[in-house]
């Protein structure tokens, strides 16, 4: 059998290669956060002027940590999804008949995924600062690690999914029904914790909450979370979400 | 090791989908060194067959030994030692040519300075010397078919597995790639196991032949012998009259004459029949027509080809099954008025 470790490298290659092709996502994905960023977050910078609502921050302030985040979850939800692809033009066929073990050659396609996400993350990031530069510059490590862990719970939760969609049509659902709301309810445009008694709690289950929370503590100290906790949370669901993702390729290809 | 070594042995193969037995009871042995063949209509069971022994599905019952490796017990040697050519395009289209062999190289473990050379060596043999930095998209069908054959020989796999390897191209690539094949065959001692539904590609490649149909081997052997179980020529009648119970009726007068080996109705308003000479048997089938006031419309006779085979065994045509969906419904249409 051939060694792991370059098994798993490789699927990273395959995977950060992909990505440097497609032109169309890269430049997507530093001019869709511009236009969050200005179309909506100026906007309602200039609307709720003088109202105190976000802890004493304006608006953007409080908002652009959660592009950030948005942009990770997006790249990390639909590049684990993309497997579909792979199933249906064959190339994860190839994987397959290789000797090589099927969870390297996994956690190398989603390490490539977290890669890629996390590189769209820091685009943003780079963007961010010029923007709204009261954001903090000593929060930048602690961003990275939510963008991290985020990057790996959604490239995990994309390709667990994947693997109960049998057609492409299956997708469309999949967008509206689990990922809006997921972005929707990220934090990322309002402070979810302030919702109407349940829907604050149910919050708790949405795994994109604690990667917006902790880079918003990061960037603004204005998180609702304490930092260590959010960290808890985003180290079990992130390895839930992995392991899920693993046992469910793995039953999927099993025959 | 001996020249005429069994590679692949299959014993009692089979593969069930819910109630479909898409495999049924399969059992052969490919020898080293041969081209061996699956010939049979879509849906037969061929590509099933080629997953079973690929490792990607495993078996109901039954077993399987390729290179030596039991495929249920050792699927990552037997993995090892195979080169797959599916019948889909199983490569990466937003990357290039190039790109697509290294990481097909490297996940199976070649050494990257060997499989650098090899790689060179391999676009060198398909002839895509010149597109090595092209993405794959760009690519016409035949030359992502040659691209997969590179891939499928990076490792220097002991047996290749090809599933319709000129399925969709047209007849010029198709002579190139039967041309790779043979030249693979010969020179890399290579053994080859494909699966067809073109009788031609069958007779021109494989030393030797299964035909499969609904999941079953119901015929093994070489091109010859199995044409030779038939006779010499087949002549094809048409008749003016295409109700089945006229051909029906004819048929059944034919089969009384014995210069005859065997009379078929292929479908109404035509009947294939068998002889030793064709130019003896063609005034007899107008005698015979005659006899019975049918008129005959057209005749024509060749020798015969691995089609005819399928048709005296199943008593359908290789083709037939690929009507399509709005053919189908035509022809039920055509039936019901």
């Amino acid at each position: 059998m051939v060694n792991p470790a370059s098994a798993a490298y490789v699927m990273w290659y395959r995977q950060v290669k992909r990505f440097t092709r497609a032109r169309s996502r890269l430049v997507g994905s530093i001019v869709q956060p511009i236009f969050w960023i200005v179309l909506l977050g100026l906007g309602f910078t200039s609307a709720l002027k003088g109202t105190p609502v976000f802890g004493g921050i304006d608006y953007l302030t409080f908002f652009t940590p959660g592009v950030i985040m948005m942009a990770v979850f997006f790249t990390a939800f639909f590049s684990g999804i993309s497997i579909i692809w792979d199933r249906e033009f064959g190339f994860l066929k190839e994987i397959l008949v290789a000797p090589a073990s099927r969870t390297a050659t996994l956690l190398g396609r989603i390490l490539g995924d977290v890669t890629i996400a996390m590189l769209q993350g820091v685009i943003v990031l780079v963007i961010a600062f010029f923007m709204v530069p009261s954001l903090s510059l000593t929060g930048v490590p602690w961003v990275l690690v939510a963008a991290f862990f985020t990057a790996l719970q959604f490239t995990g939760l994309g390709i667990t999914l994947a693997s109960k969609l049998r057609s492409l049509e299956g997708f469309q659902l999949v967008n509206m029904l689990i990922a809006m709301p997921i972005f929707l309810l990220s934090g990322a445009f309002y402070p979810v914790n302030a919702l109407p008694g349940p829907a604050a709690s149910a919050v708790y289950l949405n795994p994109l909450v604690y990667g917006v929370d902790l880079s918003r503590t990061a960037l603004t100290g204005m998180g609702f979370l304490p930092l260590p906790s959010a960290l808890v949370f985003l180290l079990v669901s992130s390895l839930f979400l992995l392991a899920m993702a693993v046992w469910s390729f793995k039953r999927t290809t099993a025959e | 090791m001996k020249p005429l070594e069994d590679i692949v042995i299959v014993e009692g193969l089979t593969k069930t989908f819910g109630s479909l037995r898409a495999v049924d009871e399969v059992s052969f042995t490919v020898k080293k060194g041969e081209i061996f063949g699956f010939l049979g209509p879509n849906g037969a069971g061929k590509t099933t067959t080629i997953n079973l022994l690929t490792t990607l599905m495993k078996p109901t019952s039954g077993r399987g030994l390729v290179a030596g490796f039991d495929i249920q017990r050792e699927p990552q040697k037997v993995r090892k030692r195979i080169g797959v050519l599916f019948q889909d395009i199983t490569l990466d289209r937003e990357l290039t040519g190039w790109e697509n062999l290294w990481i097909h190289g490297l996940i199976y473990g070649i050494p990257r300075s060997v499989l650098k050379r090899r790689i060179s060596e391999l676009l060198a043999f398909v002839e895509l010397e010149d597109w090595a930095r092209s993405q794959v998209k760009k690519y016409s069908g035949g030359m992502q078919r040659r691209l997969q054959i590179a891939a499928a020989l990076l490792h220097r796999p002991e047996v290749l597995f090809l599933d319709e390897p000129t399925l969709g191209l047209d007849p010029q690539t198709r002579a190139h790639v039967w041309d790779y094949i043979l030249e693979l065959q010969r020179n890399e001692k290579v053994t080859v196991f494909l699966t067809t539904h073109y009788m031609d590609e069958a007779e021109r490649l494989c030393h030797r032949t299964a035909i499969i149909d609904h999941g079953k081997i119901i015929a093994l052997g070489s091109p010859e012998e199995l044409k030779r179980a038939l006779g010499s020529d087949v002549v094809y009648v048409q008749l003016a009259p295409e109700s089945l119970q006229e051909t029906g009726r004819i048929a059944e007068s034919l089969k009384n004459c014995k210069e005859f080996s065997r009379v078929q109705v292929v479908r109404p308003g035509e009947i294939s029949v068998s002889a030793v000479r064709a130019a003896e048997a063609i005034p007899k089938i107008f005698e015979e027509a005659e006899g019975l006031a049918v008129r005959v419309r057209e005749v024509a006779y060749h020798t015969p080809t691995l089609e005819d085979v399928f048709l005296h065994l199943t008593g359908r045509k290789l083709r037939d099954e690929e009507v399509g969906g709005i053919e189908a419904i035509r022809i039920r249409h055509r039936w019901w008025r």
